[in-house]
């Protein structure tokens, strides 16, 4: 029997489709099978949003006070549904980037990144297969987190223009995947990932502006935080859920520059991770960790 | 006449290694792979042999696109690595880092479902695939089970499967039975000659000599980034016939083999521990009954013990030791840093 040249390979749009679901169902699996880390993966934001509410309060006073003198700085006295939705936020900002970062260093120590790397199957396709498990996995945690969070802290998150919110929320994940293969990049040529994620998590809640209004900021940190697409997602589902300000006064001005970071950012990322990824091959290569 | 489906022409490949001490880094340039040309057959099984560090895993780190070469040229079935990586690796299939590289979480059918769309291979065709392989690879037993719970055999084993899940026409098995036992890594070896007759080409790097006489139509012997000899291992022993080897095993000190080195008529001495503690040296010489009372002299002069003189029949380790001065079972990075030199890796 003849062998064909390129064996029982057959290229196509399906097959590179096949790649993507493939690598998505491959992290369901390995991921059904780590019981417990998705429920306590929604806890998460719960910890994270108590902390600034349980300061708020002993600070204030109470939460009449609290109510007032947030209504005062940020122009809500709501101030439970702001954290929490700055916190929820920046859970499924951070599950984006850490898992793309961390699945990189995983696959680099159990040997799988380079079994990858030799199959003919192209990193846009292996990516986008974590992207949109990362993409699931966030939602999942967005909207666990937010309905428990809500009945935690006694707040109604279903108020305001909520078509609006999801609007900025799915537009402001574009950007994150180009964000994700930046994030990838780096731990792929530093070969660390959790002293990155650990200290990449302050500074990017942080300059989100995930528990206060960037408006606090000094003017260079105001820019350095606009600069980063999160940003506008998480102040544009608050705004229109809680009847805060646009960055730019309205809606539609706010929502077109996350378009364009949607538009620039994942072509940014996916070229630097195949710069970073090209010059590492002219060295070491990626395998060696 | 068989067409050339592997080239590689003055193939080098460089490295910025660190050499570190205590909190201390120093850069160093590490000449991996020197002006390599090398031509593999279609339909043969080619042998790449050499020790540990000598370069085998970078050449076929090169060949597989994981590396860029620093200079030079290769094509692997008419596609050239550097301009047309994807369709080298659709060309391939390889086992290149032993049971590393399978998912521990996924069991093995699910390995080689995901491994097989990742080479595109249509999803009905990687069922038939996967019963194919557990049929040949007798996988059927454990194809079922997560891959955690594998032996470091069965894990192998799965590793080759892996490697087959595309029928790819150029098989690259990087030193594929280094983990496994002997029955195994023998039931291995038979596939690999049946994938042959089917037509598969194969390029098998290994460090063990009889291995390689065992299974290969031609061999190179690759050391310090260079290929020093290559042919049939009928050929390359034909060359040493002018020359023989004889072996004294007893109990015999590594400083022995400079004397005997220095009697006019050695070509070469390298001397082997084996695991019992005892110590043997082989002996390259052009006339061994002329030489032998003169090397029992230098010998038993240093204190040695000898219990056994033997002659023995050329093998590939012999041409290795012939061209290097050394044996196979010393790594060439330990060789580099002794004589101060470059090493491969």
């Amino acid at each position: 029997m003849a062998v064909e040249k390129l064996g029982l390979t057959r290229m196509s749009r399906r097959s590179n489709l096949d790649i993507v679901w493939t690598v998505f169902k491959a992290r369901i699996l390995i991921i059904s099978r780590y019981r417990g880390s998705l429920f306590l993966e929604t806890l998460i934001p719960l910890v994270f949003a108590a902390l600034p509410i349980l300061i708020g309060l002993s600070v204030a006073g109470g939460d009449a006070a609290a109510s007032a003198n947030f209504n005062r700085q940020v122009g809500t006295p709501d101030y439970r549904l702001y954290m929490l939705l700055g916190a929820v936020t920046f859970v499924v900002v951070s599950i984006m980037l850490w898992i793309v970062g961390f699945w990189i260093r995983r696959e680099m120590e159990m040997g799988t990144l380079e079994a990858m790397y030799l199959a003919p199957a192209k990193r846009l396709y292996l990516v986008s297969g974590i992207a949109t498990y990362a993409f699931l996995r966030s939602l999942i945690a967005f909207a666990i987190a937010l309905g428990v969070g809500s009945l935690v802290f006694g707040v109604n998150p279903f108020q305001g223009e909520i078509a609006l919110a999801t609007a900025f929320l799915f537009v402001g994940l574009i950007p994150l995947w180009g964000l994700a293969f930046l994030f990838g990049a780096f731990i792929l040529k530093v070969k660390e990932a959790n002293s990155v994620v650990n200290s990449a998590q302050w500074v990017v809640s942080f300059f989100m502006g995930v528990f206060f209004p960037i408006a606090f900021f000094p003017p260079f940190l105001q820019w350095v935080a606009l600069s980063f697409p999160p940003t506008w997602m998480n102040n544009g589902v608050r705004a229109a859920l809680q009847d805060l300000a646009f960055f730019f006064g309205t809606w539609y001005f706010d929502l077109a520059v996350l378009f364009v970071f949607a538009a620039v950012v994942p072509f940014l990322g996916y070229s630097f991770f195949l710069r970073t990824e090209h010059h590492m091959k002219k060295n070491e290569g990626v395998g060696q960790y | 006449m068989p067409e050339i489906i592997i080239r590689t022409e003055k193939l080098s490949k460089n490295f910025v290694s660190k050499d570190r001490k205590g909190f201390r880094s120093k850069k160093k340039k590490v000449e991996a792979l020197k002006d390599v040309d090398l031509e593999i057959e279609e339909g043969e099984i080619f042998g790449l042999l050499g020790p540990n560090g000598a370069g085998k895993t970078t050449l076929i780190k090169c060949l597989t696109t994981l590396l860029i070469p620093t200079s030079g040229r290769a094509w692997v079935n008419g596609f050239d690595i550097l301009t047309q990586d994807n369709l080298v690796r659709a060309s391939l299939g390889t086992m290149l880092m032993g049971e590393r590289g399978l998912y521990w979480k996924l069991t093995g059918r699910e390995n080689l479902d995901y491994f097989g769309a990742l080479y595109h291979v249509p999803k009905k065709v990687r069922r038939r695939r996967i019963e194919e392989l557990k049929e040949l690879l007798e996988l059927e037993e454990f194809l079922d089970r997560s891959v955690e719970t594998y032996s470091s055999g069965q894990k192998m084993i799965l590793a080759f499967a892996k490697a087959l899940i595309n029928e790819a026409p150029i098989l690259i098995l990087d030193e594929p039975t280094v983990t496994m036992d002997v029955p195994t890594a023998r039931k291995l070896r038979r596939i690999v000659m049946d994938l042959n007759e089917r037509g598969h080409t194969i390029l098998y790097t290994t460090h063990l000599m009889q291995e390689a006489e065992e299974l290969c139509d031609r061999v190179a012997i690759i050391d310090h980034g260079e290929i020093i000899a290559h042919g049939t291992p009928d050929a390359l022993k034909a060359s040493l016939v002018t020359e023989e080897t004889i072996t004294l095993e007893g109990v015999i000190p590594q400083k022995v083999t400079e004397d005997i080195r220095s009697i006019t008529g050695v070509k070469a001495a390298t001397v082997t521990s084996e695991e019992d503690g005892r110590t043997s040296v082989s002996i390259v010489t052009e006339d061994s009954r002329l030489l032998l009372p003169k090397i029992i002299e230098k010998v038993v002069g240093n204190g040695a013990t000898v219990d056994f003189i033997k002659p023995h029949e050329v093998t590939l380790e012999d041409v290795f030791i012939a061209k290097t001065g050394r044996a196979l079972n010393v790594d060439t990075r330990v060789v580099a840093e002794r004589e101060g030199g470059p090493s491969g890796r």
